[in-house]
C-alpha cells in the first residue's frame, strides 16, 4: 500500500513541474509579453523599460531559474498590469469560483447519478429513453448557447433573474445551472451504463437467485461495483471545480478565476496565468490521486497490482 | 442698536436652526439622485487608475471628465477645443514659457485646497519623468530607469510622459496660484498638450500617504465631480459624487461600471434593465436595441482614425509604387456602407475636423481615389510580380476589423495584388518584425486641436514605426521637427500639407480606411447625449432631470 502511495505522489509532482515548466514555455514563445501589455502605441524605450523592469531582457532558462527560486520560497511574484500579488489575485477570486462551481457540482452529482441509475434499473422504459434524450442534449449542447438561452428566457423575457454579475443568491442560479447541464448529462450516461454493465453479472444473478432482496442487490452488490468508472469521472470534476468554467464566467460576467485566466492570458500577464495553472494543476493532481487511492479502497485487486 | 422682540427671536432661532439643518437636508436630497451601471467590454487596460499608465481609449471613458481634471479642460460635448478648468486663465510669456492661473477653492476629494503645489507634482520627475531630460538633454527616455521600491513609478512611464511633452524642463511655482510651463524648446502646442490625456492634476498628500503606487493608482484623489468609492480590477468601478466639486454637484449619486467581455451578455443586460447604458456595440447590434421599445442608440464619430500601415523592410512593399496602388485599390464608401450601415466618415486624409480650430485644416486634400485601374497600372509599373504579401490580422481589436480586412484583401485582389490574412493572437505577435511583415492595422488619434497628433507623434521621428524599422522618410522628419519647434503658423501650415503629400502619396506610410465611430445602448428615458468620444460625460451639464 505504501508503494502504491508513493508511486501516486511522484507522479502528481511530476505532473505539476510538467505543467509548470509547458506554462511557462508556451506564454513567452507566443508573444512578447511587453508588447501585448502595453499595446502597439507605446514608444520602443518605454517597452524597453518595461522588459527590463520585469525580467524579461533575460535569457529565458534565467528567468525560468528566477521563477522556479521564486517558487520554492513561496514567492508567486507580482501582477505585471498593476503590481500586485498574484496569489492574492487569485485567491480573491477563489470564492466567486466556488460560489458557481460547489451548487453545479451539487446538481451535478445530486440529478445526474440518480437519473442514470433508475435509468439502468428501468431499462428501455421510456423513462430510460427519456433521461437518455435528455442527457445527449444536456451535454451537447455547448455552454455558451445554454447559457445565452436560459438568460434569453428568465433575464430578458421574464424578467425573474439577473442576466449577468455577482451580487445576490439569484445571480448565481444561471451560470449554475448551466455549468450544470452538461456534467448531468455525462453523470447520467456513464452511472447508467456502468450499472446496465454490473447488473449483468453472474454475481448479481447469484444474489437475486439466493433469494436477496433487489433493494440489497442493488445497494450491496451493484452499486459498490458500478462506482468505480462514476468515482473517475467524479474526480475530473471535483478537479475542475477550482478552475471555474471559462466560458460561463464570460458569459455571465462572473469574476471568477475562469475569467481571471481569460484576462491574464490575452494581456501575458505570465505571473498571475502561472499561477493559476499552479492551482489548478496541484488540485487536479489532488483529486486524482485521491480517486486513485479511493480504487484501491473500492476494489482491493487494484492494491495488490503493480503499479503501471 | 438692535431691538429684538419675540417674533424676531423665534425667527431667528428658526433660521439658525434652519441654517444647521439644511446642509444635511440637502445631503439627503442628494442621496435621491439617480445611480446608474454602464456595461463596458473593459474598464481599463492595465488595472491602474493613472492617467500616465492608462493611456487607452477605455481609459478615457472611465477617466474623463468624470474624475480627472486638467488645468486646460477638453470640451467633450462641443468643438473638444480648450476650456478652463482647474486654470482660469494663461497666457504666454514667451514661446517656451505658459503661465496659468489657477483656480481658487478647488477641492481634491480628500478635502485638500489644490494649490501650484499639487501642479508642479503632477509633472514631476517622482510622478511621471523619471530620470529622464527634456530634448537637448543627455537623453529623452529613461533607458535604465528601473523601480527599487513598491512607491517607485513604473519603468514605462517615463517614455509615455515624455512622448506627450519631449521638450518639458519644468513646472516653476510663482505662488500659491501661479505656475509656470517651462519647456526647452519653442512650442506652439503646449496649451493642447496641457489637456491631453495624462496631464491631469492629482493631490500630492494622497501621493505621498499611499504605501506603494499599485495602492495609489487603484483610487488616486483628485479634483473630478466624482470620486473612487470601489474599485475591483477587471470586475466594477465605482463612482460616487463629490458634492464640494467646483463646477457645482454633480447629477448622478453613483456612476458603476461594470465590465461585461461579451457583447451579448451586454445587450441582454440592457434589455433586461440591469444596465442603464451598453458600450461598445457593434454596428451589427444596433438594430436589436433600437428595435425594443424604451432603448435607443447613440452613435457619434470619434477623433480616431482607422488605418493600416505598412512595412517597407518588406522587398515588395519597399517600392513605393505598389503602396501607392494597395492604396488605390479601397473603395472605401462601400467598406463604410457595408459594414457601418454608413455611420460612419471617410475623413480628408489624416486630418480631423478639430485642425479647424487651430487654422491647421488642409483644404481640399483627400484619401486617395478609389481607382482599380489606376492600382493596376501602378503594379504594372512597379513590376510586381504577384509574390505574397502578408496582412497581419487581429480578431476584431477593432470594431469589424476582420471583417474589414477580408473587403479589403478582395478588393486588391481585383487590381492584381496578392495579399495573404496572417491571424495573429496579440499585439506582441503583430509586431514581431523578425519575420517577414507586410501591412498590419492601427488606429491614429488626436489627442489637441493640432496635426502634430497623429501625423508626428505616429509617424514622426520619435514615432512607433520608424522606431521599429517599418517605415521611415528624411523629409518627413525634417518636417516633424519644423511641426514642433516652429512658431510661424503658416509654417507649420505648409509643413503638415508637405507631411500629408508624402505619407500618403508620394511614399505611403499608411492607408487610411475610415473614422472610427462609438454606439451605445440606453435606456431611452435617460437625458444624456453621448460625446464624440469615448468619454461620457456626467455632469450636471449633460444630465437633465425631467419635471
Amino acid at each position: 500500500m505504501i508503494t502504491f502511495v508513493l508511486i501516486r505522489l511522484v507522479r502528481a509532482v511530476v505532473t505539476v513541474l510538467a505543467v509548470m515548466t509547458f506554462a511557462f514555455v508556451v506564454l513567452r514563445m507566443s508573444g512578447d509579453p511587453a508588447q501585448v501589455l502595453l499595446g502597439p502605441d507605446l514608444p520602443q524605450e518605454a517597452v524597453d523599460a518595461f522588459r527590463k523592469e520585469w525580467g524579461l531582457d533575460a535569457p529565458l532558462w534565467q528567468q525560468y531559474l528566477s521563477y522556479f527560486r521564486a517558487i520554492l520560497s513561496g514567492d508567486f511574484g507580482l501582477s505585471m498590469r498593476d503590481r500586485s500579488p498574484a496569489i492574492e489575485l487569485v485567491l480573491d477570486r477563489v470564492p466567486a469560483t466556488l460560489q458557481l462551481t460547489l451548487p453545479a457540482l451539487l446538481l451535478k452529482l445530486g440529478i445526474g447519478i440518480p437519473a442514470g441509475i433508475y435509468a439502468a434499473l428501468h431499462r428501455d422504459s421510456a423513462v430510460d429513453r427519456g433521461v437518455i434524450f435528455l442527457a445527449i442534449l444536456g451535454f451537447t449542447i455547448p455552454s455558451f448557447v445554454m447559457g445565452l438561452v436560459l438568460v434569453l428566457i428568465f433575464a430578458v423575457t421574464l424578467h425573474w433573474l439577473p442576466s449577468g454579475g455577482i451580487g445576490t443568491w439569484q445571480h448565481a442560479l444561471l451560470p449554475a445551472i448551466t455549468m450544470s447541464i452538461g456534467g448531468i448529462g455525462i453523470l447520467a450516461r456513464f452511472s447508467r451504463s456502468a450499472m446496465i454493465e454490473v447488473m449483468g453479472q453472474p454475481y448479481i444473478r447469484t444474489a437475486s437467485a439466493k433469494g436477496v432482496r433487489w433493494q440489497d442487490v442493488v445497494r450491496g452488490h451493484a452499486l459498490p461495483n458500478a462506482a468505480v468508472p462514476i468515482v473517475t469521472i467524479v474526480g475530473f470534476m471535483v478537479g475542475s471545480v477550482i478552475s471555474g468554467a471559462v466560458v460561463v464566467e464570460t458569459i455571465f460576467s462572473w469574476p471568477g478565476i475562469g475569467r481571471l485566466l481569460i484576462v491574464s492570458v490575452a494581456n501575458r500577464d505570465l505571473a498571475v496565468v502561472q499561477c493559476i495553472l499552479l492551482i489548478i494543476a496541484a488540485v487536479m493532481v489532488v483529486s486524482n490521486l485521491v480517486v486513485d487511492l479511493l480504487y484501491g479502497w473500492l476494489d482491493p485487486r487494484l492494491r495488490a497490482q503493480p503499479a503501471h | 442698536m438692535i431691538r429684538l422682540n419675540r417674533r424676531h427671536a423665534l425667527g431667528l432661532m428658526g433660521a439658525t436652526a434652519g441654517t444647521l439643518v439644511l446642509p444635511g437636508y440637502l445631503r439627503a436630497q442628494g442621496a435621491a439622485r439617480p445611480s446608474i451601471t454602464i456595461a463596458v467590454q473593459k474598464i481599463t487596460n492595465n488595472n491602474t487608475l493613472d492617467v500616465w499608465n492608462e493611456q487607452s481609449n477605455v481609459g478615457e471613458r472611465v477617466f474623463y471628465p468624470n474624475l480627472w481634471e486638467g488645468l486646460i479642460l477638453r470640451d467633450w460635448m462641443g468643438d473638444q477645443g480648450p476650456v478652463p478648468g482647474l486654470a482660469t486663465e494663461w497666457h504666454r510669456v514667451d514661446d517656451q514659457t505658459l503661465e496659468l492661473k489657477l483656480r481658487q477653492g478647488v477641492k481634491f476629494h480628500n478635502g485638500d485646497e489644490m494649490t501650484a503645489e499639487d501642479v508642479a507634482f503632477s509633472f514631476s520627475p517622482e510622478r511621471v519623468f523619471g530620470d529622464t531630460e527634456p530634448a537637448g538633454g543627455k537623453t529623452i527616455f529613461a533607458a535604465d530607469y528601473k523601480p527599487e521600491t513598491a512607491k517607485d513609478i513604473p519603468a514605462s512611464l517615463p517614455g509615455i510622459g515624455r512622448r506627450k511633452w519631449p521638450s518639458l524642463a519644468g513646472v516653476e511655482i510663482v505662488d500659491r496660484y501661479t505656475v509656470r510651463f517651462h519647456n526647452a524648446t519653442p512650442d506652439v502646442t503646449l496649451e493642447g498638450r496641457l489637456y491631453s490625456g495624462g496631464s491631469q492634476i492629482l493631490n500630492r498628500r494622497a501621493w505621498d500617504e499611499a504605501d506603494s503606487y499599485a495602492a495609489w493608482a487603484d483610487k488616486p484623489v483628485t479634483t473630478g465631480p466624482y470620486y473612487v468609492e470601489d474599485h475591483r480590477p477587471d470586475v466594477s468601478l465605482t463612482l460616487h459624487a463629490f458634492d464640494d466639486y467646483w463646477g457645482g454637484r454633480p447629477p448622478l449619486e453613483r456612476i458603476t461600471f461594470v465590465e461585461v467581455p461579451e457583447v451579448a451578455s451586454r445587450v441582454n443586460g440592457l434589455l433586461s434593465g440591469e444596465y442603464d447604458f451598453a458600450c461598445d456595440l457593434p454596428p451589427d447590434q444596433i438594430g436589436v436595441v433600437m428595435n425594443t421599445d424604451g432603448f435607443e442608440v447613440q452613435n457619434s464619430t470619434i477623433w480616431n482614425h482607422r488605418i493600416s500601415v505598412f512595412n517597407t523592410g518588406n522587398e515588395i512593399l519597399a517600392d513605393p509604387l505598389v503602396r501607392r496602388a494597395m492604396t488605390h485599390a479601397i473603395d472605401r464608401d462601400a467598406i463604410v456602407q457595408a459594414l457601418w450601415g454608413g455611420m460612419t466618415v471617410i475623413p480628408a486624409g489624416l486630418q480631423f475636423e478639430s485642425f479647424r480650430s487651430s487654422d491647421m485644416f488642409i483644404e481640399g486634400w483627400t484619401v486617395p481615389e478609389y481607382n482599380p485601374q489606376l492600382a493596376r497600372d501602378l503594379l504594372k509599373q512597379a513590376g510586381y510580380k504577384g509574390d505574397a504579401i502578408p496582412y497581419r490580422l487581429l480578431n476584431n481589436y477593432y470594431t469589424n476589423q476582420v471583417p474589414t480586412g477580408q473587403i479589403l484583401v478582395e478588393m486588391w485582389k481585383q487590381a492584381g495584388l496578392n495579399v495573404e490574412i496572417e491571424m495573429k493572437e496579440n499585439w506582441g505577435q503583430i509586431m514581431d518584425f523578425s519575420t517577414q511583415a507586410g501591412v498590419r492595422d492601427w488606429s491614429a488619434s488626436n489627442t489637441i486641436n493640432d496635426p502634430i497628433t497623429p501625423m508626428v507623434t505616429q509617424f514622426g521621428p520619435n514615432s512607433v514605426p520608424q522606431q521599429r524599422g517599418e517605415w521611415t522618410n528624411d523629409e518627413v522628419n525634417t518636417l516633424s521637427q519644423v511641426m514642433e519647434t516652429s512658431t510661424d503658423r503658416a509654417k507649420r501650415k505648409q509643413a503638415f500639407a508637405r507631411m500629408l503629400e508624402i505619407c500618403e502619396r508620394e511614399d505611403p506610410a499608411y492607408q487610411l480606411l475610415h473614422q472610427n465611430a462609438v454606439f451605445t445602448g440606453m435606456r431611452s428615458d435617460l437625458n444624456w447625449k453621448a460625446a464624440p468620444a469615448f468619454a461620457m460625460d456626467f455632469r450636471a451639464e449633460n444630465w437633465r432631470v425631467d419635471g
